[in-house]
Formats: C-alpha cells, sequence, structure tokens
C-alpha cells in the first residue's frame, strides 16, 4: 500500500507523455518545380538535366555556325535520331532525351537552312503510303512523292565515362565525354563534330532511374 | 643624426617588406565606378522608366557572390560564315581560389526584342589567377542585333 502514491505517479506520467503523442497534421513538403537548365536539389555525378540541356544548346548552335550545314545552296537532308548514338557510360539515361532535344531545337531554328528527315518515322510514314497507293484511303492534299526523303547526313556520336572511387572517403567522381558527329551519308566523311564534357565529384551516389 | 638613421634604417626595412601581388590584379574600386546602368524599357509613354538595367552589347555579373571576384576583360562579337553571331567574353579570376561559373546570353534583334530563346546555361572553370573565355552562337543569322550576357557563380 505504500507503493501506491509511486504507482499513480507512474500512471499519471505515462498518460501526460500518451496525450504527447499526436498525428503531425500538416503537409508534407511540397512537390516543385524546378529550372531543367540549373543544378536541382538532388544532384550525383551521372548526366542530369542541365546537363542535357547545356550540351544539346551548345552543338545546336554550333552547327548553325557551320557554313557546310546551315549555309549550303540547297538546305541538306539531316537524320538527327539515336539510332547510331551509343551510350558506353556508366551513367544510366534515356539517349533519346539527347537526340529528341537536339532535333527539335535545331529544327526550329534552322528556318529552312537545313532539311530534317524523320528516318524514326518511316515505318509510319510506309504505311502510309501504302493505304494510298493501294486505294484504302484518298491521296489526301500534298502531292505524291516518289519516295521518303534520304538523308545527306546522320548523327553519329558516343557517351563515354570514366569512374574514380575513394574507398576511405566513399567520394565518387566521374569524368563524362559526349561527342557528336555529323556524317556525310555518301562518303562517310565526318563534316561536324562536337564535344561536351565535364567532370563531377560527390560524397554519396544518387540512384538515376 | 642617430633619429635620422634609425628612421632611414625603419624605411628600408619597410621597402623590404613590399611584396609585389601578382597578376591579374583587379582595381574593384575602379570597376565599380565604370559601372553604367541604364534605363529599362517603360510601361507608360513619356515617362522615364523606374528600373534601371544593365545595357545591351554588355556582360554582366548579376550575382553578389562573384561581383568583386571576377571581372569581364573584353567582349568580342563577330558574324560567323552563316551570319550567327559568335560573342567571345574574356573573364579574370581575381582571386587565389578556383571558381566555378556559368553564363548564357540572350539575342535581341533591332527592335531590342529578343530575337530567339535565351542560349542555356554554359559553365566554365577558373582556376586560381587565370583568364577564361566565355563564348557563345546565336542561332538565327540576320535577325540578330544585340546581345546581353549574365554571369553567375555555379558549383
Amino acid at each position: 500500500m505504500r507503493r501506491l502514491p509511486a504507482i499513480l505517479t507512474i500512471l499519471a506520467s505515462g498518460l501526460a507523455l500518451a496525450a504527447c503523442q499526436k498525428v503531425d497534421n500538416t503537409a508534407g513538403a511540397p512537390t516543385v518545380y524546378i529550372d531543367p537548365g540549373s543544378s536541382g536539389p538532388v544532384k550525383g555525378v551521372g548526366i542530369e538535366s542541365q546537363d542535357i540541356v547545356g550540351m544539346t544548346d551548345q552543338m545546336l548552335r554550333d552547327m548553325l555556325s557551320q557554313p557546310r550545314l546551315a549555309n549550303a545552296a540547297t538546305p541538306p537532308n539531316v537524320i538527327i535520331d539515336s539510332e547510331y548514338f551509343y551510350n558506353e557510360s556508366s551513367s544510366r539515361l534515356n539517349k533519346n532525351s539527347i537526340t529528341d532535344r537536339l532535333r527539335v531545337g535545331l529544327n526550329r531554328a534552322a528556318l529552312g537552312r537545313m532539311q530534317f528527315v524523320g528516318r524514326h518515322y518511316a515505318d509510319m510514314v510506309a504505311k502510309e503510303r501504302e493505304l494510298k497507293r493501294q486505294g484504302t484511303v484518298d491521296q489526301a492534299t500534298l502531292p505524291a512523292a516518289k519516295a521518303q526523303k534520304g538523308g545527306d547526313y546522320r548523327l553519329g556520336g558516343r557517351i563515354t565515362s570514366l569512374d574514380s572511387r575513394d574507398p576511405r572517403t566513399g567520394m565518387m567522381q566521374r569524368y563524362s565525354q559526349i561527342i557528336f558527329e555529323m556524317v556525310d551519308l555518301e562518303t562517310s566523311e565526318i563534316v561536324w563534330s562536337g564535344i561536351y564534357e565535364f567532370g563531377k565529384a560527390a560524397q554519396d551516389d544518387i540512384i538515376y532511374r | 643624426m642617430r633619429r635620422l638613421l634609425a628612421t632611414t634604417f625603419g624605411l628600408l626595412l619597410l621597402g623590404g617588406c613590399t611584396t609585389m601581388e601578382p597578376a591579374p590584379f583587379c582595381d574593384m574600386g575602379r570597376v565599380s565606378s565604370q559601372r553604367a546602368l541604364v534605363p529599362g524599357p517603360t510601361m507608360v509613354p513619356d515617362e522615364s522608366s523606374p528600373l534601371k538595367e544593365m545595357p545591351l552589347n554588355s556582360a554582366n555579373i548579376t550575382d553578389a557572390n562573384i561581383i568583386n571576384k571576377l571581372y569581364i576583360r573584353a567582349i568580342t562579337a563577330r558574324r560567323t560564315g552563316t551570319g550567327t553571331v559568335e560573342v567571345v567574353a574574356q573573364v579574370v579570376n581575381c582571386t587565389d581560389f578556383p571558381l566555378n561559373a556559368e553564363a548564357r546570353t540572350q539575342f535581341f534583334d533591332a527592335a531590342k526584342a529578343p530575337s530567339e530563346p535565351v542560349s542555356a546555361w554554359k559553365r566554365f572553370q577558373l582556376p586560381a589567377r587565370t583568364v577564361n573565355n566565355y563564348q557563345e552562337f546565336s542561332m538565327g543569322a540576320q535577325t540578330v542585333d544585340a546581345y546581353l550576357i549574365e554571369m553567375r557563380e555555379t558549383r
């Protein structure tokens, strides 16, 4: 019976503590839009949005300053897709995000100085041409072409990287090199080249998906 | 006589202490005094603008972190073989530390309206007390009449 006050004190303390355990009924961190041309809050050593925006912008501006590509008497037919653009680096990325941005940016800026062939849509065009010639559908409004456009130049390139890690600190470092080359589709001459390279170091690598 | 000798000796010692700072020597006081901001476009006709902004055809450090660390030594602009405009800004790192900076360029037409989308931020490294170049090409050819370069620190 002498222990009763102590038991009561413990019970009261327990009840008081239980009252403190509340739901944190506040909003979580909101989703925010970030500038894809600048580093975001999640940073690693791989290729990120600001690198893609930066490299494609640099390459298209450089191409437009090359007379052979952008000042020819007859605008050349150019194919830009990821078919011959290889990722041999340790960065996980969809290479279409590079070639698509390059093609779209160049097409919008070229204003007739180059013509772009959608070779990645060749199958789609072939099917429609076939339906027209079979008479399944009409000829539509544009005049019939003898064949799909051929390419004068096609983009090739390669992404490579060199990784190193300090086993004591876990510090990771990656050098990334991205090369772009425009190849003459008759002679295989490389008529234009561009390179974009950078090195990054971070304590912990992040996961790219 | 003794006092005169002591003073002379002291001055000689002080002279011996003088060290020459290595180039580049950036006189930020003069840089600041030469800075000129121009009136921006106003929305009310016949009224002066309350906005003082960066003049066209210039490079501007818009980041307080590096405004007293970098110095833009020269800017050149020229037409390329296709008629596009190439701008080159020579940037001096006045500090004893390496810096990472980035810059972008907006090109304008003759009416002083933007002639194309602003370029992406282009990064460049400046080791201690070195000069590096920021270079950008316009996308448009004959439509480009002026440019404006913005520069900031990056990681």
